[in-house]
């Protein structure tokens, strides 16, 4: 128990467990309504693999019906602006399928009927090099759905001789460090990599007591207990809509290993990303 | 431990924090960059104008006011907490000018806003203002002042200054380019200014408002075509610099 400034008593979180075993008991006798209701929410939350054009569901995960050399995973709005100006645009990519899910980070409530343009993770692979394939995620994974996620692309017993790359972004307020956060120097670059990943790192890696979050911790720890090379680039910048500082933040990636002999033009890149920019500008009044 | 003490403004944390000015002060980096700049006998105030929704009236998107004939100030961050300051300001200037029969200095009028500020992180129920300002103007002896005030109502006096998103980035480049020759005359201070926020500002000069004071004249807002015409010249000087750094290498 606690007292809190105002007075009141709480109770504070145990993480031995409850006092109360009885009541436990209690609740967890589950009526047929409950369990209906909780198949209901799972089919709900299912992740879909499927090909878009046929709107037929992928039958085995991805990367066992495809081989892999290199998979490029881009997760949040900047990354994604990031592959799509400097990557993409470099080589002739095809549409291979897309994950649809449903959480409640979703703005949409109806599952059944996602249209096109809400594909939330497409996959794509150069034409030119059919093993090597990317992923732009633009939406929100949920814990509960991470691992069926990882099960649907990378299959229950992923190959060990490709190499993962992941970009995503997160807050500088997140980021731990004795310094105050008005003197970092954001956006600035952090990588993590696993075991088996042996090349360096464009930046410095990051420091304790920091963790990754979310999908592409949920894609790091997959390919660690997999033995699997991956690296992610995480980008620490105080702008978490589409930003062009924060996008060129990941312009260091561009000469590692794992983008090269991807990108071919860099101004033209540049151009289409400050297009990109004026596109997706969203109209809000509250801050000047 | 920062849940535990960021619910009430009045709260400090165990370490001396007081996480809601913080949390204001991230919400002032929302705000699009302004710069100030401070030369000799005039005062620049730039800033990066939001782009204004196609029905929108664009008058009404204004991030550079006057406060009084001879004080001007930039904001960044929340828009409504703008309007209510820069409210109360102008009156104060009024009232000051019927009271005392004098106009106010730039000081005082920055040091009312500060007041204004740090009262809301001292009260009970009340959030901090979430913008930080730029003020600008020239005192009645004649020399220019520039002023920051941020949401924990601490006022500083600067020769140049940026707020908003990228301000570090606009910050470094003035403390690399702020010299004695770059202030010297009006025109180079403006291009100064632009010259910083072009550095940030995604799309060019379409995108940059810049106001000035001269000493002895009122605020004076650039149109369009007159800051082009300061970026063309700008693209000018940079290509005859880049020429001549071509040449000498040859």
């Amino acid at each position: 128990m606690a007292a809190t400034f105002f007075g009141e008593v709480v109770k504070a979180p145990c993480r031995a467990g409850t006092e109360d075993e009885e009541e436990e008991e209690e609740g967890r006798r589950e009526t047929p309504e409950d369990r209906e209701v909780r198949q209901q929410l799972a089919r709900k939350r299912e992740v879909r693999l499927l090909r878009r054009q046929t709107k037929t569901s992928l039958e085995v995960s991805l990367l066992e019906k495809y081989p892999c050399s290199k998979f490029i995973i881009a997760i949040g709005n900047n990354a994604v602006a990031f592959l799509s100006s400097f990557v993409m645009n470099s080589g002739v990519w095809e549409e291979v399928g897309c994950a649809k899910l449903w959480n409640e980070w979703c703005r949409t409530t109806d599952t059944t009927h996602l249209s096109s343009t809400e594909a939330f993770c497409v996959f794509y692979h150069l034409k030119s090099n059919p093993s090597v394939f990317l992923c732009q995620c633009s939406c929100y994974v949920a814990e509960d759905q991470q691992y069926q996620w990882l099960e649907k692309v990378f299959g229950s017993c992923p190959r060990k001789n490709m190499q993962i790359t992941i970009l995503t972004c997160r807050h500088v307020t997140d980021y731990k460090t004795s310094e105050s956060t008005g003197s970092l120097p954001s956006p600035f670059l952090r990588a993590l990599k696993t075991q088996n990943f042996k090349d360096s790192a464009c930046c410095p890696l990051l420091e304790q007591p920091n963790i990754v979050h979310d999908l592409p911790a949920a894609v790091l720890s997959y390919c660690q207990v997999w033995k699997i090379p991956a690296i992610l680039y995480l980008c620490y910048t105080d702008v978490m809509k589409l930003d062009l500082i924060t996008v060129e933040a990941f312009k260091p990636i561009l000469s590692t290993r794992s983008l090269k002999g991807l990108v071919k033009n860099i101004p033209q890149s540049t151009e289409i990303l400050k297009k990109l920019m004026t596109t997706n500008e969203i109209q809000s009044n509250i801050y000047t | 431990m920062a849940s535990r003490y960021d619910r009430a403004i009045t709260v400090f944390s165990p370490d001396g924090h007081l996480f809601q000015v913080e949390y204001a002060q991230e919400a002032v980096k929302k705000g699009s960059t302004a710069v100030g700049i401070r030369g000799t006998n005039i005062v620049v105030l730039g800033v990066e104008k939001k782009s204004v929704a196609k029905l929108q009236d664009e008058r009404t998107v204004r991030k550079i006011c006057a406060l009084d004939d001879h004080v001007c100030m930039a904001f960044a961050g929340l828009t409504a907490d703008a309007r209510v300051v820069i409210n109360r300001a102008c009156v104060e200037c009024q009232s000051h000018k019927l009271t005392v029969e004098d106009p106010v200095t730039v000081e005082y009028i920055t040091r009312f806003i500060a007041t204004l500020k740090q009262k809301y992180t001292q009260s009970n129920g009340r959030r901090p203002f979430g913008i930080s300002a730029l003020i600008v103007g020239f005192d009645d002896d004649g020399i220019s002042r520039l002023y920051q005030t941020d949401p924990s109502g601490t006022y500083h006096a600067w020769k140049a200054n940026a707020i908003g998103r990228s301000a570090k980035t606009v910050r470094e480049f003035l403390e690399k380019n702020y010299t004695e020759d770059a202030i010297a005359s009006d025109s180079e201070a403006i291009k100064l200014a632009i010259k910083a926020l072009l550095e940030v500002v995604q799309s060019g000069g379409k995108n940059i408002e810049l106001a000035i004071i001269r000493r002895n004249q009122p605020l004076k807002m650039f149109s369009a075509k007159e800051v082009e015409l300061y970026v063309t010249e700008i693209e000018k000087e940079k290509e005859e610099a880049e020429k001549k750094k071509s040449k000498k290498s040859v």
